[in-house]
């Protein structure tokens, strides 16, 4: 492997952890919200 | 409810400024003289291990408020803090393994800095599991606040054991960031990835604490109508 | 008085332990089978070549130790857990570092009896000469029990409840017990070769260091552990 081999290998691995981890993120947040706003409707008034 | 303002603006300022970093390292940047281009590996290894260090600070202040005064929002942070300096350990350890291969050709050596940064990894990932497998949640953020206490004790003395283990025995291998005197052209691309990844960072735990706050938010919705009904 | 009454229930507590191994004997069983078994292994795996035995006899004299103390403090709050006992802990009035330090000086006499059965063993199986390392080996051996003890007990009260906890304990206790681990090893290498507890310095420097540190930070944690 050459040098920017091994370089894009680095970047790619941090990139994909990072990309990775907000996609993760931002599902389990549109998760959560959903399950508020379900518990929240019951209740009283929704959030936007 | 979407992203606060706050953190919008830190991830709108993170994306520009890991931009601006990704080119200063990459092309900009002067190749070095011994190890030639895989020395830009350090723009993005050096950045995120101190990015780790600092989210785990950040757990520790969050743990010790937390168990001082038993705040919910400070227990948000500190497991906030923890996964995301769990992520960018992780991303310090496999670039520094790659690193190694590209410069010593193993993907993996004793050395100080990997054998510390892979101690710290096992630590937080511990850390999370125990918060995992508690039982229920009040258990989950006391524990987990006296394991992060402990750990920011113990992390200066694994430091200094693992180092001592290292240079006294063999003459060092360390790579130290940048090379034993900063050169000022490596400086700049190296603090402006420091900074990029300091402020994503930052952007994640802001995200990560108000989703740890919404799930609060529902579990004490759920435990009032359980009373109710 | 509060000092004697502090001494009072740790002595208390750390009886209490004893007279329970001392009547079923559980614990010391499991743990000498447990390190004569690493003895053996051990020599299975470094083959008859005595002298690799040699080399590696710190690190393993340490991994037995350690195997087995864990073990051990796998066990420390097994009979609070079983009989239900941790809840009658709670009510006991009073401070919570005595009960710690009870607990703690339960399991360094544990794994200190454990390692005085252990050592000479060892140096009959692999053939060392420790006559002349033994008082320093006496004072490495009680510095890195009582570090690994000091977290360990610490750790296993948190992790009694658990779920996994036979993995969690292990997992949570060997990265943040390293410093001892790595000064304890460091240490015994240096005395077995002769070099005396100088030679041995600053690792023992460590050692002592560690432990001055969680002997403190531990008790005042442990508060936090017991609650409800």
């Amino acid at each position: 492997m050459g040098s920017w081999g091994f370089i894009g290998l680095a970047y790619g691995v941090a990139a994909a952890a990072l990309v990775g981890y907000l996609f993760s993120l931002r599902g389990r947040l549109r998760d959560a919200g959903a399950a508020l706003s379900a518990l929240e409707g019951e209740g009283g008034r929704k959030k936007s | 409810m979407g992203p606060t303002r706050v953190g919008r603006t830190l991830g709108a300022l993170a994306g520009l400024c890991v931009a601006v970093g990704l080119y200063l390292g990459l092309v900009a940047a002067p190749p070095d003289a011994t190890q030639g281009e895989v020395q830009r590996i350090m723009y993005l290894h050096v950045p995120s291990i101190l990015t780790a260090y600092a989210a785990f600070t950040a757990t520790f202040v969050a743990s010790a408020l937390y168990l001082w005064r038993r705040d919910a929002r400070a227990d948000a942070v500190a497991v906030s803090s923890a996964e995301v300096g769990v992520v960018f350990t992780g991303i310090a350890l496999a670039t520094g393994s790659i690193w190694g291969k590209s410069t010593w050709g193993v993907w993996w050596t004793w050395d100080a800095r990997l054998t510390l940064t892979a101690i710290l990894f096992t630590i937080y990932v511990g850390y999370l599991m125990l918060r995992a497998f508690a039982e229920e949640p009040q258990a989950a953020a006391r524990y987990g606040a006296v394991l992060a206490i402990l750990g920011f004790f113990d992390i200066p003395l694994n430091h200094l054991a693992v180092q001592w283990w290292r240079t006294l025995h063999q003459p060092s291998s360390l790579i130290r960031p940048g090379g034993p005197s900063i050169d000022p052209a490596l400086l700049v691309p190296l603090l402006v990835n420091l900074a990029g990844l300091l402020l994503l960072c930052g952007y994640y735990v802001v995200e990560r604490t108000r989703l740890e706050q919404m799930r609060q938010r529902a579990m004490a919705l759920r435990l009032m109508r359980g009373r109710r009904g | 008085m509060a000092v004697a009454e502090v001494m009072r229930r740790t002595w208390a507590m750390t009886w209490k332990d004893v007279r329970v191994e001392l009547r079923a004997r559980e614990r010391m069983n499991a743990m000498l089978f447990f390190a004569a078994l690493i003895l053996f292994i051990f020599n299975f795996a470094l083959g008859p070549d005595l002298s690799k035995l040699r080399e590696a006899a710190p690190g393993l004299l340490w991994l037995a130790f350690l195997f087995t103390g864990m073990l051990g403090l796998g066990r420390s709050f097994q009979a609070e857990r079983e009989n239900g006992c941790f809840e009658e802990l709670l009510l006991t009035p009073g401070d919570r570092e005595s009960l710690y330090f009870g607990k703690l000086a339960g399991n360094i006499l544990f794994m200190v009896m454990a390692e005085a059965l252990i050592l000479p063993l060892f140096a009959i199986l692999y053939n060392l000469e420790i006559w002349s390392a033994l008082p320093g080996l006496f004072v490495v051996a009680l510095l890195g029990t009582v570090g690994f003890s000091t977290i360990g007990t610490l750790l296993a009260a948190m992790t009694a409840h658990l779920r996994a906890r036979e993995v969690m304990l292990p997992l949570l206790l060997f990265p943040l017990t390293v410093p001892v681990i790595l000064g304890s090893v460091k240490a015994t290498e240096a005395l077995l070769s002769g070099a005396g507890l100088a030679g041995a310095g600053h690792w023992v420097k460590l050692l002592g260091g560690f432990d001055v540190v969680f002997l403190v930070v531990c008790p005042l944690a442990f508060e936090f552990v017991l609650e409800e």
